[in-house]
């Protein structure tokens, strides 16, 4: 049985991979790929499917090599920067293959919209000699999901299954089979010395991995008339266009009034490229436009193609710089790119045209700027906050300045002004290591310069902040380290962690206690507070990097997300004297004030008090406690 | 047929699931639909899209500029912003009620006003209604998202009807807040019918 129904390309995936007979998936929450591993272990029980959020992406992709080992069907999800972290494991993957099954579920985000990076994970398939399937729409990532697990049991190795933001977290309208309780015998693990990689192993498996790229080459050459996500559509001229993932649709829309014209080539099946359907493509083609986001992975592979069999075509894309190498694609973008080509080859096409709008975009007039901030009552503004505070005492006591080191979470955005407490970031763990490292220079040690405090959130401390915390007290690295315990995982959307007590399937877990794995690491001032009472956070702060060692405080508050409103302040208008602190001083998306004065709360407002902490008139009250 | 509904708002007022409700409502009258959504970081409090893409033909799920039909601004500011991708006869529905930034030091002086007015000399047909104060007098602020789907359902700006419309809603929203919803969704539907006699 079929059914057509509403699912995001994250929702498709899970259900693709369900259907595909999917055992043992781990992962670790990253936008845009977290809905994957939600959708499945929301599902978990009812298909007898183990599921489980990971403390990082190479434990998660060990653990699954792990269950893929004994036969299992696998699948592994994260974002693209989860990937770097993974890399260690899948590069040496990649010359030993599975058993079972292994899908890994990478989320790629041109735009950005939420990431560190713009990397293309194309380039990683090429990279890892893994291959990579693209889907442009919900549906094909469904039926991609699909085939990924069936091309990893049959060639023995794991596949990646490539989406971009569009594809991920679009809804569309999908067609579902229904999920049987499948056969689920593995056979389990077997002791043999291919699971084991020695120097001996790598250097046999090698040329069976380069063999394996030709084979799968023309295996997905031939995959081009055994499904519909691969296609060449033929026009009757000597134009072509190629493309990759959702950059696909958009090609498809900006050429729909010239489809009899124009040549299509779609390719889903990216890496290793299909060099035989290409050829094919090319023998009617003289111009070639390449188009697709991120790198420049398909058009590197036709100049390749083209040089290597003396072809005469041109190639128009991202080298000749007739596309955009960076940033998301639409239909604009690429009808601009098209007509730059088009206008390159000196052919009489005609140049493709733009809707009319309403307004055009440059004479919309100013508009208020809406940097992403934190959530109103966030725990997260107290403790920056309050940093600040003890930061600029200390400053004015000793002379002494603080550098703070951010991290990945919703807490990077503590560089949003006018907190602006984030001098650092780089990557998941970063923070701490960074301090130590800024520690270590000399003028630090000369005693002339700054204290280091590194900001980590408790998802992310157990992802890649213990490891970082043993190496900076190892190290007599003087560094304070404050741990911002939302208890949850709040970017990505709440997800559980090993602090929480609870797993990905809502079963009960032994908690972690952050505070006893600072202690057991060495840190020798470890504190534990809460994150409502300003004054209390600013001492504590104080005395943590006044602390001389490492020291670390863990503040404890509950995501916004996760908790009702406790009440909401209002401004006294008597009391007040327009000084504007509470907004100069606090950035909290609840508080404006127009430039006549007396500021204004919003209905956002979740009650923290912070606002009424700082307020120096005792202008802001408390209105009511709500039910 | 094709008809692209851009939905613009700040994070949290509730812009993903008006476009999820829409994209649900238009699988139920049989057409083929692609939403493109904010989710992540840049929601939070930050300006958000949700384009909605419904029609015969699988696209991709990004309205080009100047092809919306229908624009549905949660807040005017946003509606604003993103007026570029309304075609020539394309509709706005804009909540009258302004989200603020904080802390606006460098930012740009804010007069709501002004901006509904720009909206109203673009746009023929602009319906600007506070929603929240409407959905407040319904029992809460945060519905003001279904007030204003219900708006646009009821000037028949949508490819189905209220009923079509509300029959989704029933399904979508948990039962401790339907009623809530369903008073919202009929004082905004009135509302509109009032505006239209006017």
């Amino acid at each position: 049985m079929t059914a057509k129904r509403i699912l995001m390309g994250n929702e498709a995936i899970a259900f693709g991979a369900m259907k595909a007979g999917l055992q043992v998936a781990s992962g670790y929450p990253g936008t845009p790929s977290t809905e994957v591993m939600e959708t499945i272990a929301s599902h978990a029980s009812k298909y007898g499917i183990y599921a489980e959020w990971a403390t990082n992406e190479k434990v998660a992709l060990e653990t699954a090599v792990g269950a893929a080992y004994s036969g299992a069907n696998t699948l592994v999800t994260m974002k693209q920067v989860g990937l770097n972290v993974a890399s260690d494991p899948l590069m040496s993957l990649s010359y030993i293959g599975v058993k079972g099954s292994l899908v890994i579920l990478v989320s790629d985000d041109p735009g950005p919209h939420s990431s560190q990076t713009e990397q293309d994970t194309r380039a990683f398939g090429h990279f890892s000699n893994i291959p990579v399937l693209d889907p442009s729409t919900p549906q094909e990532a469904y039926d991609m999901a699909k085939l990924a697990f069936k091309l990893s049991h049959e060639m023995e190795i794991p596949v990646i299954l490539r989406t971009t933001t569009r594809v991920s977290h679009g809804c569309a309208d999908v067609v579902t089979e229904d999920i049987e309780q499948a056969d689920r015998d593995i056979e389990g693990y077997v002791k043999e010395p291919r699971w084991t990689i020695f120097p001996k192993l790598t250097a046999q498996r090698h040329p069976w991995l380069e063999d394996l790229q030709v084979r799968l080459s023309d295996r997905f050459s031939d995959l081009f008339s055994e499904n519909t996500f691969n296609s060449i559509t033929k026009g009757n001229s000597r134009i072509g266009i190629a493309s990759s993932g959702v950059s696909s649709l958009y090609a498809k829309e900006a050429i729909k009034d010239h489809s009899e014209t124009l040549s299509h080539f779609k390719v889903a099946t990216i890496y290793p490229f299909p060099e035989k359907a290409a050829l094919e493509f090319l023998s009617d083609i003289t111009d070639l436009i390449v188009i697709e986001e991120l790198d420049p992975y398909l058009e590197e592979q036709f100049l390749q193609l083209i040089g290597k069999h003396h072809l005469n075509v041109n190639v128009y894309g991202k080298k000749k710089g007739h596309f955009p190498v960076s940033g998301e694609y639409d239909v604009d973008a690429v009808i601009d790119g098209v007509n730059s080509s088009l206008q390159a080859m000196n052919t009489d096409f005609p140049l493709l045209n733009h809707s009319t709008p309403v307004v055009a975009r440059e004479n919309i007039p100013p508009l208020p700027v809406r940097p992403p901030t934190f959530c109103a009552g966030c725990m997260h503004r107290t403790v920056f906050y309050a940093f600040k505070k003890a930061a600029a005492k200390l400053k004015k006591e000793n002379g002494k300045g603080t550098v703070f080191s951010g991290d990945i979470g919703c807490y990077t955005l503590g560089n949003a002004q006018p907190l602006n407490m984030v001098d650092t970031c780089l990557c998941m763990g970063a923070g701490i290591s960074m301090a130590a490292g800024l520690s270590h220079t000399q003028q630090y040690q000369d005693g002339n310069y700054a204290k280091q405090v590194a900001f980590i959130g408790d998802s992310t401390f157990f992802h890649s902040g213990i490891a970082a915390m043993i190496s900076a007290v190892y190290n007599n690295a003087d560094i304070t380290l404050a741990v911002l315990d939302n208890r949850t995982t709040a970017m990505t959307g709440h997800q559980p962690h090993p602090g929480i007590g609870l797993t990905a399937m809502g079963k009960p877990t032994k908690a972690i206690d952050i505070a006893e794995v600072l202690r057991s690491c060495g840190v020798e001032l470890v504190e534990t507070i809460g994150a409502d009472d300003l004054g209390e956070c600013i001492n504590m702060a104080k005395k943590a990097i006044e602390y001389e060692g490492p020291s670390a405080v863990v503040f404890k508050g509950k995501c916004v997300g996760i908790t009702k409103a406790t009440g909401q302040y209002v401004i006294d208008e008597d009391k007040c004297t327009g000084c504007n602190f509470c907004v100069s001083q606090l950035g909290c998306p609840a508080i404006f004030s127009m430039s006549s004065g007396i500021p204004q709360i919003q209905d956002n407002c979740t009650g923290c008090s912070l606002c009424a902490q700082v307020c120096p008139s005792d202008a802001i009250v408390l209105r009511e406690v709500l039910q | 047929m094709k008809f692209d509904i851009l939905i613009a708002g700040v994070g949290g007022q509730g812009v993903v699931l008006a476009s999820r409700l829409l994209a649900t409502a238009a699988i139920d009258a049989g057409y083929h639909v692609a939403t493109a959504e904010t989710i992540g970081m840049a929601q939070r409090e930050g300006s958000v899209t949700s384009h909605v893409r419904i029609g015969d033909e699988v696209c991709g799920s990004l309205i080009p500029a100047g092809n919306a039909d229908l624009i549905i601004g949660l807040e005017p500011a946003e509606a604003a912003r993103n007026i570029h991708f309304l075609s020539k006869d394309g509709s706005i529905v804009v909540n009258e009620h302004a989200v603020i930034p904080s802390a606006s030091a460098n930012n740009t002086e804010y007069i709501p006003e002004q901006v509904i007015e720009f909206l109203k000399e673009n746009c023929q047909e602009t319906i600007n209604v506070d929603f929240t104060q409407l959905a407040k007098e319904a029992g809460t602020y945060r519905a003001a998202n279904v007030a204003m789907l219900a708006a646009a359902a009821g000037a028949d700006l949508l490819p189905f009807d209220p009923d079509e419309l509300w029959s989704v809603l029933e399904k979508m929203v948990p039962e401790k807040y339907r009623e809530l919803n369903r008073k919202a969704f009929d004082m905004s539907l009135e509302k509109v019918s009032d505006i239209r006699r006017a």
